[in-house]
């Protein structure tokens, strides 16, 4: 590689990586939390709790929705839950309107057998650090930036490989010079960390950003497939009796075999239009778990009106998630992204002590060379 | 043609072991998302790969430390 080269990949990896670093560090600290919210929930004690119960008979949908409003008078319910590692639990989502904005709605928890309310779900630290993590308490616009910045983290991450090559071509794999400066040591443990760990840094950092882009690709989403999905219902007004919910649920299930309900989405919520109810079905495997199918039911009559794959990019976006979660591979699989999260997070922070040791190495020398330039006065 | 050879012989020995640990982790990813349950424990194993690499790094450097600082001592 010619020096002109080294030298113009090296200008892109200082750059992205600095500019990119203090949110870089931000997005690594509140992610390592993030990795056991479920845990650390538990123990905070934020975490509703199933009852015991010998019975096994399930509450209908029907009674948990009516218990979720009784539960928060004069709101309107927006989507009910089922999480498939929670069986014991069905979410409710409350909010003023059934196009509410996402930071007002409520969500509560309600015992799958008795539909006892258990108490609110998402409160407490860890959703501030939450908050942080994905938009910095600025919306969609910080979730766009940090997006931005993970697009920087990605260059400088290709960057940094391409110039792994002339900065290691002369030394065994995994070398630390410890006998020379410290400089030089930390120069060693930045290239060997940030290349054992550059397949898991491109995968979380690349998903993170497309899970920014998630609001975008809903809207792309309901601004076609939904639509041409609702086409044939223009004009019809929002429901006036909306359906029984256990009857959407039911005709939803005959409509995707094999299926089980992962969510309900109220007509006028973002998710499906005023006039239908939208069951999102999910699989029983690992992968089909992740991959939702949207069956579209009138909202009045519970009867199936279209039901259809979605659409690759959100296909993409939806499995993006648990790579960029790590919560897929039991609590092992946690470790080792909190550790590899760790790792990352020194090759950060070594980063920038090179950037600030090497200028503080320049000053003095340009320091010298100016004084040898400038004209010694008489 | 020797400099060539040369050349790709020295690209390999950069580049081999950041690739297999690379090529590793996609397939662990992959697999715990793919294989169930058996997909999860390759997953720990190949994933969690650099772990032990770094802390065999680390541990090794402590111990050649430790082994010039003895001689140093028992020297004097």
């Amino acid at each position: 590689m010619k020096a002109r080269t080294v030298r113009i990949w090296s200008v892109v990896h200082t750059w992205t990586s600095l500019i990119s670093t203090l949110f870089l560090l931000l997005l690594c600290l509140t992610g390592l939390p993030l990795i056991f919210h479920h845990e650390i929930d538990e123990l905070l004690g934020y975490a509703p709790q199933p009852e015991a119960h010998a019975s096994a008979a399930r509450a209908t949908p029907q009674v948990v929705a009516d218990a979720a409003l009784a539960a928060d008078p004069g709101r309107v319910l927006q989507y009910v839950s089922w999480d498939k590692d929670e069986p014991g639990l069905v979410m409710a989502f409350t909010n003023g309107a059934p196009d509410g904005a996402p930071d007002n709605a409520t969500v509560r928890a309600f015992d799958a057998v008795s539909a006892k309310l258990l108490g609110p779900v998402g409160v407490g630290p860890m959703l501030i650090v939450l908050k942080l993590h994905t938009d910095m308490f600025a919306g969609q616009a910080g979730k766009l930036f940090l997006g931005a910045m993970g697009l920087l983290f990605v260059v400088a991450i290709v960057s940094g490989v391409v110039l792994y090559w002339p900065f290691t071509r002369r030394l065994r794999f995994a070398t630390i010079r410890d006998s020379a400066a410290r400089r030089v040591r930390w120069l060693d443990w930045h290239n060997l960390i940030g290349v054992v760990t550059v397949a898991w840094a491109l995968v979380v950092g690349l998903t993170g950003v497309v899970n920014t882009w998630a609001e975008l690709m809903l809207n792309q989403w309901k601004a076609t497939e939904l639509a041409s999905m609702v086409a044939p219902y223009a004009g019809k007004p929002p429901p006036v009796h909306l359906a029984s919910l256990d009857n959407v649920v039911v005709r939803a299930m005959q409509a995707a075999p094999g299926m089980e309900v992962a969510f309900i989405a109220f007509p006028g919520t973002p998710f499906t239009s005023s006039h239908h109810f939208a069951a999102f079905m999910r699989g029983d495997t690992v992968l089909t778990s992740r991959l939702l199918k949207p069956v579209l039911l009138d909202g009045e009559t519970g009867e199936v009106a279209d039901a259809r794959a979605l659409p690759l990019y959100l296909q993409a976006l939806l499995i993006s998630q648990p790579l960029h979660f790590g919560d897929y591979g039991g609590m092992p699989l946690k470790v080792i992204w909190a550790a590899l999260d760790g790792l990352t997070i020194v090759v950060i922070g070594s980063g920038l002590y090179l950037w600030v040791a090497r200028r503080g190495k320049r000053a003095p020398a340009k320091a010298d060379a100016f004084a040898r330039r400038a004209p010694v006065p008489s | 043609m020797h400099g060539s050879s040369d050349r790709a012989h020295l690209w390999i020995r950069v580049f081999a072991a950041p690739m297999l640990l690379a090529a590793a982790t996609i397939i662990g990813l992959l697999a715990a998302l793919l294989w169930g349950t058996v997909g999860q424990y390759v997953a720990w194993v190949t994933v969690g790969a650099p772990v032990p690499v770094v802390s065999w790094v680390w541990v090794r450097r402590r111990t050649k430390k430790n082994v010039r600082f003895s001689r140093a001592t028992r020297g004097n």
